[in-house]
C-alpha cells in the first residue's frame, strides 16, 4: 500500500518536472521571441536612423541645388 | 537605471497559481501550479504579441515616412536632373555672372530644414511607455495653492518641473553666447578707435561730455554737491534784485543768500533743474548746491540731451555759454543783450515766428532746411528787452510789451551777439561781472558767435522740443508771455520769493510745456528719427532673442553663428562701428 502511494507521488513529481520543462521551453521561446523582437527593433531603428540621416542630408543638398538652379520660378 | 520601454506581463508566471482557500480540495497541487504557470505564459505571449505589433507598427510607420521622403526626394531629384539637362553652358555662365535683374529674380535661399528638438519629451514618448506613464500617480494638485502664494511662483514647480534641466541648459548657453558676443564686440572697438580718424574725431568731441557726466555722477554718488554753473543760473534773478542796489560783486553774495531758502518749495526745484539744463555741459562742483537737486538734474539732462547729440558738442557748448551769458547780461545790463538771450525762446514760439528777421532765418536754414523760420525771436527780444530792464516781474512786463510791440530791426541782434562772444568762455560768476562791461564796449569779434548759437538751436530738436525741454533761461520770458497758466502759477512763487518770481514762473511754464504739448513731442520724435529707429531695432533684437531662444535648435544655431562670426570678426569692423555708435549715443542720451 505504502509502496503504491509512493509510486503515485513519484509519478506526480516526475510529471511535474516534465511540465516544468515544458513550461521552461515555452518561456524560453517567449524570451527568444522577445530578444529577437528587441534586436529586430534595435537594428531596424538604427537602420532607419541612418537612412533618415542620409535622407536629411540629401534633402538639404537638393534644396541647395534647387536654390542654385532655380531663378525666379519655384521648383515645387 | 534602465527604463523599460515595453514590459511583458505578467512577470512572475508561477506566483499565485495556487488558490489560498482550502475549501476546494485539489486533486493535484503540482498540476494546478503547472496549469497556472502555463496560463500565465500564454498571457505573456499575448502581451508579447501586442508589444510586437506595436513595435512593428512603429517601425512600419517610420519606414513609411522614410519611404515618402525618399519618394519626394526622388521626384525632386528627377526634376533637378531635367532642369540641369536644360542648362546651357551660357546659362551656366549666367549662374556665376549674375546680372542685376537675375539677382532680383533669384529667390533667396532659405533652408527649410527642420531640426529635431525636444527629442526626449512628453510628446515623443513611445506609446508603450506612455501607458506605463499613465499608470503613475498624478502629482498632488499643488497648482491649486498658487493663488495663495505671495511670491508668484508655481507651486507645482517645487514638486516637479519638467522644464528644469532645459532651462538650466538654456541659461548656460545664453550666458555663454552673450559672453562671446561681448568679448567679440570689445575687440574691434579698440583697433577702430586707433585707426579710424573720423571715429576718433567724433569720440574726442563726445568723450569730454561723457566723462564729465560720469564724473559728475560719481560725485553725486559720493555725496558731493553739484552745482552746474549754478551761479550763472541763479545770477539773473539775484542780479535782478541786486542790480538796483549796486554792482556786480554783490551778486555772488546775494545768490548765495537766496539758495538756502529755495529747497523749501517745489517750484524752486524746478528752477534749479532748469538751470541745470542750461549748465548741462559745463558742470561745476560747488559745495553750496544741495544734493537734493541732483536727481532732478539728471532727469532734466536726460530729457535735454537728445537734442544735444545732434549738435557738435563744441557748438553746443558755445551755444550754452552764450545763453548763459545772455541770461546773465540781460538782467544785469541792457535790453539788447536780453534780445540775444530771448532768441532761442522765440524760435520755439509759433506766435513769435511771423516777425522773424531774415538774417536769423537764413542762418538756421543753411544748417537745416526743415527748420521753421526761427528768426522772429530777435525782433521780439529786442522789444522785450526794454521792459525787462530791472524789474523783478520782468516776465510779465516783457510779455505785454512783446505782444504789442512790432518786430524790431535785425541789427540789434547782431550787436547783442557780438557783445556776447567775449563773455562766453569765462566761468559764470565772473561772466556776470564782465557782461555789463562787454555790453558797453562791443568787442571786435562780432558775427561768428551768433552762427553757432543759431545753428545749435536749429540743429538740436531743442528748439522744436519746446520751451520746457530746452529749459534755457533765455526762453523763459517768451514762455511766460505765451502761456496764460504760467502767469497763474507765478503769483504763488512771487509770494514765496519776490526776487525769484520772474524766473520760477518761466521755469514752471517750461516744465509743463514739454509734457503737455504732444506736437512738440512729435516733432522731437521726428528730429530724433535716427536714434528712434535704432532703439527700435535694438528692442526688436532683444524681443527676437527672447522669443526665438526657447528651443534647442535656435539656441545652438545662434551659438554656432556667434562662433563663426567670431572668426570673421575682422571683416565686420564697419558693422561694429555702427554698433559702437549706437551704444555711444545711447550712453550720451
Amino acid at each position: 500500500m505504502a509502496t503504491v502511494h509512493r509510486e503515485a507521488i513519484q509519478k506526480q513529481i516526475q510529471q511535474d518536472w516534465a511540465n516544468r520543462e515544458y513550461i521552461e521551453v515555452i518561456t524560453g521561446s517567449v524570451k527568444k521571441i522577445t530578444d529577437f523582437l528587441n534586436s529586430f527593433d534595435m537594428s531596424c531603428r538604427s537602420r532607419i536612423a541612418v537612412l533618415n540621416e542620409k535622407l536629411t542630408i540629401l534633402e538639404r543638398k537638393i534644396e541647395y541645388l534647387e536654390a542654385w538652379v532655380t531663378k525666379g520660378e519655384t521648383m515645387n | 537605471m534602465p527604463l523599460p520601454k515595453r514590459v511583458v506581463e505578467p512577470i512572475h508566471v508561477s506566483r499565485g497559481t495556487v488558490p489560498d482557500s482550502n475549501e476546494i480540495s485539489l486533486p493535484s497541487e503540482l498540476e494546478t501550479v503547472t496549469n497556472g504557470t502555463l496560463a500565465n505564459t500564454i498571457r505573456q505571449l499575448s502581451s508579447l504579441s501586442r508589444h510586437a505589433e506595436d513595435l512593428f507598427g512603429e517601425l512600419a510607420r517610420e519606414a513609411h515616412i522614410l519611404a515618402t521622403r525618399a519618394n519626394s526626394l526622388q521626384a525632386r531629384l528627377d526634376k533637378l536632373a531635367i532642369k540641369t539637362t536644360q542648362l546651357d553652358s551660357t546659362v551656366e555662365e549666367v549662374l556665376f555672372i549674375v546680372s542685376l535683374q537675375e539677382i532680383h529674380m533669384r529667390k533667396a535661399y532659405k533652408s527649410a530644414a527642420i531640426f529635431d528638438q525636444q527629442v526626449v519629451s512628453r510628446d515623443t514618448m513611445p506609446t508603450a511607455m506612455l501607458e506605463t506613464y499613465d499608470q503613475c500617480d498624478k502629482p498632488p494638485p499643488l497648482y491649486k495653492l498658487n493663488p495663495y502664494r505671495e511670491d508668484d511662483k508655481d507651486g507645482m514647480k517645487f514638486y516637479t518641473d519638467p522644464g528644469y534641466f532645459f532651462q538650466l541648459w538654456r541659461q548656460e548657453m545664453l550666458k555663454d553666447t552673450e559672453r562671446m558676443i561681448h568679448d567679440k564686440g570689445k575687440k574691434p572697438h579698440k583697433p577702430r578707435s586707433a585707426d579710424n580718424s573720423g571715429g576718433r574725431h567724433k569720440k574726442k568731441v563726445r568723450q569730454p561730455h561723457n566723462t564729465r557726466e560720469r564724473q559728475r555722477q560719481n560725485a553725486v554718488k559720493h555725496g558731493e554737491y553739484i552745482m552746474p554753473n549754478a551761479e550763472t543760473i541763479y545770477a539773473p534773478s539775484s542780479i535782478h534784485a541786486n542790480y538796483e542796489y549796486e554792482d556786480d560783486s554783490a551778486i555772488s553774495s546775494l545768490s548765495n543768500d537766496q539758495r538756502p531758502s529755495r529747497p523749501n518749495s517745489i517750484e524752486i526745484k524746478r528752477n534749479y533743474s532748469q538751470h541745470v539744463v542750461d549748465g548741462n555741459k559745463s558742470i561745476i562742483y560747488s559745495p553750496t548746491s544741495n544734493q537734493r537737486y541732483s536727481p532732478t538734474n539728471i532727469y532734466y539732462r536726460g530729457n535735454y540731451v537728445p537734442g544735444m547729440c545732434y549738435d557738435e558738442t563744441t557748438l553746443y557748448q558755445q551755444h550754452i555759454m552764450q545763453a548763459q551769458q545772455q541770461v546773465l547780461s540781460p538782467s544785469v545790463t541792457n535790453g539788447h543783450v536780453i534780445t540775444g538771450m530771448m532768441s532761442p525762446g522765440m524760435l520755439n514760439n509759433e506766435m513769435l515766428s511771423p516777425s522773424g528777421t531774415p538774417t536769423r532765418g537764413s542762418k538756421s536754414n543753411s544748417v537745416r532746411p526743415s527748420q521753421p523760420p526761427p528768426a522772429p525771436p530777435s525782433a521780439t527780444n529786442s522789444s522785450s528787452s526794454t521792459p525787462s530792464a530791472n524789474t523783478p516781474t520782468r516776465g510779465r512786463s516783457m510779455s505785454s510789451g512783446r505782444e504789442t510791440l512790432p518786430p524790431p530791426p535785425p541789427p540789434p541782434v547782431e550787436i547783442n551777439t557780438s557783445t556776447i562772444p567775449p563773455v562766453d568762455l569765462p566761468p559764470p560768476p565772473p561772466v556776470v561781472s564782465q557782461s555789463p562791461t562787454s555790453c558797453n564796449i562791443p568787442p571786435p569779434p562780432p558775427p561768428p558767435p551768433p552762427l553757432p548759437h543759431a545753428t545749435a538751436i536749429t540743429n538740436g530738436p531743442s528748439s522744436i522740443i519746446a520751451n520746457g525741454d530746452i529749459g534755457k533761461s533765455p526762453i523763459k520770458p517768451i514762455i511766460s508771455t505765451t502761456s496764460p497758466p504760467n502767469r497763474v502759477a507765478s503769483p504763488k512763487q512771487i509770494s514765496e520769493n519776490n526776487i525769484n518770481s520772474a524766473a520760477p514762473n518761466t521755469m514752471k511754464l517750461k516744465c509743463n510745456g514739454p509734457q503737455s504739448d504732444p506736437r512738440s513731442d512729435l516733432l522731437k520724435a521726428i528730429r530724433d528719427g535716427i536714434t528712434l529707429r535704432k532703439v527700435e531695432k535694438i528692442e526688436q533684437k532683444d524681443n527676437d532673442r527672447v522669443n526665438t531662444l526657447h528651443d534647442v535648435a535656435s539656441i545652438l544655431a545662434r551659438r554656432v553663428a556667434v562662433e563663426i562670426s567670431d572668426s570673421e570678426s575682422g571683416s565686420e569692423d564697419s558693422e561694429y562701428d555702427s554698433e559702437g555708435w549706437a551704444e555711444q549715443e545711447t550712453t550720451v542720451h
